[in-house]
């Protein structure tokens, strides 16, 4: 009997497909206006944030163009390739590997835009510590890469 | 124990009605960017809305396969580097957008999925996977795999910082 009632109790647990799909649909449909939100102002910023400008910020300084490099690619949005493109063309115009390399890993690790949602969803400590610890990362490892793959060169 | 049912409410509605507002307050000052700034926001919706169908799906199957004490003992406390493990390989072939994923990782935690594995999670998605000839061709080989090799050891540096900084913080 005892078998039967943890038996049961281990079915009523376990939901259905159907109930999981109808739950995880809800738990999406609820942060709609969030992401509705966060979606338009991706738009805002990929027209009134253009490459153009973001290239203009660097100076030529690797430590300053580092931070810089951190704080564009937190700023800007879209997608990865255009940071590489964009990464590729500073380099170019002889902007520092470590300045390019900050740039293109922050625009995936951060982002300024998602900052509310992630607040709302994850919790406001938790937003602001691990946004400070990639921001601080970011600048670490494109320090450690350049360093790296200049002494491999 | 039974788990208890939230009731069902919007959530944004107040930053949904403050980007609205720029919108209307550019359009103003600008209606051809503000047109502009609409219809690049409506090519990203069309382009994300396959990854939140899979993120939704993948969501009820994980709730549909694994009780919440089974994924306690895969992505909890008791994890231990299997769990690290799966956060890094997850977030190194995750795709679309961070915010597509935030749903999931919300019911995930909910379940008792370990914010240090969060947070490795979402800097390895730095590493991806189908760009990454794109990135050897425009940085080169050894550029893309010495980035590749830090940004895996930074990820988890982060998600074991964050747990002792929440440990010390008696969290």
């Amino acid at each position: 009997m005892n078998e039967q009632k943890s038996k049961n109790v281990k079915q009523q647990k376990k939901p259905s497909l159907q109930q999981a799909l109808k739950k995880s649909s809800l738990a999406f449909w609820a942060i709609t206006p969030m992401l509705i939100g966060v979606i338009g102002l991706v738009g805002l910023f990929q027209v009134l944030v253009t490459p153009r400008m973001l290239a203009s910020l660097f100076r030529g300084n690797a430590l300053f163009d580092t931070l810089i490099g951190t704080l564009a690619g937190a700023t800007a949005s879209g997608n990865p390739v255009v940071s590489y493109l964009l990464g590729g063309e500073l380099m170019k115009q002889g902007i520092s590997l470590y300045a390019v390399t900050a740039f293109i890993l922050s625009w995936v690790t951060l982002g300024f835009i998602h900052l509310p949602v992630e607040a709302e969803v994850l919790g406001f400590r938790f937003t602001l510590y691990r946004n400070i610890l990639a921001f601080v990362f970011t600048m670490i490892i494109a320090v450690l890469t350049s360093l790296t793959v200049q002494a491999l060169a | 124990m039974k788990e208890k049912e939230k009731p069902f409410t919007f959530r944004g509605k107040f930053f949904v009605l403050l980007v609205f507002a720029a919108y209307i307050v550019l359009f103003f000052f600008n209606s051809h960017i503000a047109l502009l700034a609409l219809q690049k926001s409506g090519r990203v919706v069309l382009k994300i809305l396959p990854i939140f169908a899979v993120v939704i799906v993948f969501t009820a199957l994980l709730n549909y396969a694994l009780q919440p004490k089974q994924l306690v003992k895969h992505l909890g406390e008791e994890s231990g580097a299997k769990g690290w493990l799966v956060a890094l390989f997850t977030g190194v072939i995750s795709h679309g957008p961070m915010y597509a994923w935030y749903p999931m990782i919300e019911d995930l935690r909910s379940h008792g999925l370990r914010d240090g594995l969060i947070v490795v999670f979402f800097y390895s998605r730095a590493i991806k996977l189908p760009l990454l000839p794109l990135m050897i061709d425009y940085f080169g080989v050894s550029f893309t795999l010495v980035l590749s090799f830090y940004v895996l050891i930074g990820a988890l540096l982060q998600g074991w910082i964050f747990e002792q900084l929440e440990r010390k913080q008696g969290r």
